[in-house]
Parts: C-alpha cells; sequence; structure tokens
C-alpha cells in the first residue's frame, strides 16, 4: 500500500504547493492553499465554538504561519493537512489565553507544548506515524454511530455526558462507541498493544 | 525503558485534538517524553484531525480575505523567547515543563514530600512533583475529580500493577488507592490533581492543611 508516485491526488498537490512557497516563496502557490484550506479552517474553528469573525480572523493567522513556516514542513509528520491543523489547534489555544488575559501576553506558548524531545528509542520501529491519508481510508470505514462519536469528541470538543444527550444515548454508549472506534482505528493504522 | 501502562485512547485523542487543560496537557506530555509508541499514536491522532480538516464543508470567508492575507505574509514575527528550565527540574518532564517555575518542597510526613509545578496559564488541572522514600506507603485516598500520575523515577504498586520509570496511571472519582513505593529506589512521580483529594486516616488529616489539596 503506497501513495508514492501519483502527482493526481491532492495531498500530493498540497505538498507541492508547500514546497514551492518554501523554495521560492510563491504566492500564487499560496493562494491555491489559501483557497482550499481557509474555509474549511474557518469551519472547523466554529465547530469548536468560535465566532464566524475570529475563526476566519484564526483562519487567516494559520495560513500566515503556513507561508513562514513552510520550510519546516516534514511530509513524514503526516501531510499537509495534518500540519496546518495542527498549527490552526496551536493558535486556537494561544488566543483562548490571550482571552482569559484579557489580551494580555501568555507566558507560554502551545507550538511549544506540543514539540517534545524525539529521542530515538529502544521500539523506534512504532514511531512511524501514518500518513493522513490512510488515515483518511480508516475513518471511513468506521461505521457511522462511532465516527460521529469521534467527531463530536475531537472536533466539537463535547463532553462525553453532552455527547450522549447530544444523540440521546446513554453515557456508557457513548464511551463504548469510542472506544470500538479507536481499537478499529488501532487495528487499521497502528501496532496493538 | 518501555513504559507498560499508557493513558487511555480517549486522553491520546483529547491531547492531539488540543482539548486538555494545560495540567492535563503537561501530564500527557510527560508521558509521551517517555513513549515513543503513544507519542506515534497522537500523531496518528493528529492525522484525524488533518482528515477532517481535508473533508470539512467550507465556510464562506470575508470577500477580502485572501488580500488582507497577502497583505501581511512578510510582516514582523514575533518568536518566543526561549525560556531557562527551572533549577531542580526533574529529567523526564517535557522540554517546555521544565522551564515552569516550581514551589517550595512541603513535607507530608516522613518519607515523602511534594512541590508544586507552577502552571504559567489558568489551568482546572494543578500539577505536583511527589517523593517517596523507598518502601512508603503513599496515604489511601480517594479522588474528588481525577488524578493522572507519571512515573519519573523509581516505582509503585498497587491493586493496579506495577508503575515504572514512565508509566502512566489515572484514577477516577471513587476509585480507591493506597499505592506503596517499592524498595530501593526514591519514587518521584508527576501528578496532576483535578478537583479535591480527600485523604483518609491519621496520616491524610495531618497532611491535608499543609498542601491545600
Amino acid at each position: 500500500m503506497t501513495d508514492k508516485g501519483r502527482g493526481d491526488r491532492p495531498a500530493d498537490r498540497w505538498a507541492e504547493l508547500v514546497d514551492a512557497i518554501a523554495r521560492s516563496r510563491d504566492k500564487r502557490a499560496f493562494a491555491e492553499l489559501f483557497a482550499y484550506f481557509a474555509p474549511r479552517l474557518k469551519a472547523q474553528l466554529m465547530k469548536r465554538g468560535l465566532a464566524a469573525s475570529q475563526a476566519e480572523d484564526l483562519a487567516q493567522e494559520a495560513m500566515i504561519a503556513v507561508w513562514r513556516k513552510a520550510l519546516q514542513f516534514r511530509a513524514q509528520d503526516g501531510g499537509v493537512a495534518t500540519w496546518i491543523f495542527a498549527i490552526a489547534r496551536n493558535l486556537r489555544i494561544d488566543a483562548l489565553r490571550r482571552e482569559a488575559r484579557r489580551g494580555g501576553v501568555p507566558a507560554s506558548d502551545a507550538e511549544a507544548q506540543f514539540a517534545l524531545d524525539d529521542a530515538p528509542s529502544a521500539d523506534a520501529r512504532m514511531e512511524e506515524a501514518q500518513s493522513e491519508e490512510q488515515v483518511r481510508r480508516a475513518m471511513r470505514s468506521l461505521p457511522e454511530p462511532q465516527l460521529r462519536v469521534v467527531e463530536l469528541s475531537f472536533f466539537e470538543e463535547r463532553a462525553h455526558p453532552e455527547i450522549a444527550r447530544l444523540l440521546n444515548i446513554p453515557l456508557g454508549t457513548v464511551k463504548s462507541r469510542l472506544r470500538l472506534a479507536m481499537n478499529r482505528l488501532r487495528e487499521l493504522l497502528g501496532p496493538n498493544r | 525503558m518501555i513504559p507498560s501502562h499508557h493513558p487511555d485512547d480517549s486522553w491520546l485523542l483529547a491531547y492531539a485534538a488540543g482539548s486538555l487543560d494545560l495540567g492535563q496537557h503537561v501530564a500527557i506530555a510527560t508521558h509521551l517524553q517517555g513513549c515513543a509508541r503513544c507519542r506515534a499514536w497522537t500523531r496518528t491522532m493528529e492525522c484525524v484531525g488533518g482528515a477532517g480538516l481535508a473533508d470539512a464543508a467550507p465556510a464562506d470567508l470575508g470577500a477580502d480575505a485572501l488580500e488582507r492575507t497577502l497583505s501581511r505574509l512578510d510582516g514582523p514575527i514575533a518568536r518566543p523567547q526561549p525560556r531557562a528550565a527551572a533549577e531542580g527540574a526533574p529529567e523526564g518532564l517535557p522540554p517546555f515543563a521544565r522551564s515552569f517555575a516550581l514551589g517550595p518542597w512541603r513535607k507530608l510526613g516522613g518519607s515523602i514530600r511534594t512541590r508544586e509545578i507552577v502552571l504559567p496559564e489558568a489551568s482546572a488541572t494543578r500539577v505536583l512533583l511527589l517523593e517517596s522514600k523507598p518502601g512508603a506507603s503513599v496515604f489511601a485516598h480517594t479522588h474528588g475529580a481525577l488524578e493522572m500520575t507519571c512515573v519519573l523515577s523509581g516505582a509503585f504498586r498497587h491493586a493496579g500493577g506495577r508503575f515504572a520509570q514512565g508509566d502512566f496511571d489515572c484514577a477516577e472519582s471513587d476509585d480507591h488507592h493506597e499505592p506503596t513505593i517499592e524498595d530501593g529506589e526514591t519514587c518521584l512521580c508527576l501528578v496532576a490533581i483535578q478537583g479535591d483529594l480527600r485523604w483518609r486516616g491519621l496520616l491524610g488529616r495531618l497532611v491535608q492543611p499543609f498542601i491545600r489539596l
């Protein structure tokens, strides 16, 4: 199962665009990436409860960070969409902290807080993360009720009791669906524990 | 050393989604620092975020969104200052947490002491270092809400098994714990606590006022 050597996939196109930004500060490449991702970033941020204007500001901030950090993109960490997701996640956390400080500058930034020492380790073989394309396929193979619970939990940051209320199912069912979904993803994507 | 007790998948999912408060984030990151497997899995969970972004239905942007963004591309970049590690920050903390200030050690009886890791942001979860001498029995206690423990050095045991360097233990409310520190080495743990710890027994009553749990 290899995704290499096929130039017609969106993920490959995005990687080319990031590469063009990194190598030649290509604004047309940026505009193409922006056209796809900025509206989706805004939608994702609104799902997490941000107001439309704040979501749009953060989506723009995230795309500016894409421009500035293009050289740091490492394809082996997943893919362009995953990289942009993480950039936006970190900016969202920073923005919420600034808000909590009423505009004061946060003492710490989320990007640093997701940076860990990647020391070589005995189980390095297991360190290989999956590509986002493989994860996308695996997600699509989840039964709809399980996928829904993962989505509510991951993308909308709903607590388990809230998900139970929204879907009108018992709390135990929320937990078991999430567990089943995670087990299925581990079967498809990861080493078993 | 490869850890044998890991955070539940729902914690790793919440970590990758960016949904944890800072105290919980520190506890999970401390485990990840020593666990390549969970680190890889959280990257896979980030791919869930990427896949969700790639497949999301787009929202409408303001008409001038691209122009406004283009005009800001080459503005000044604010770089965060790297911070020095706090004195006494133990090995095994994730890099970002090594710079967090440390409170004073407080003794909890003869063989146990604790100090707070002072979080720079508001967090519903607090983080402590807990150091126990070999052979100590860490007071029986029940949990008000949630307690995460990550072993930095040494080892302890309770009904759930043996927990050594890198291992992660999570107790929810109503769990009763009576961990025993293994002989031979001082055990240092990072503990993230949400809610009150209700200490039981005489030692607990003595201890409580000191650490304001």
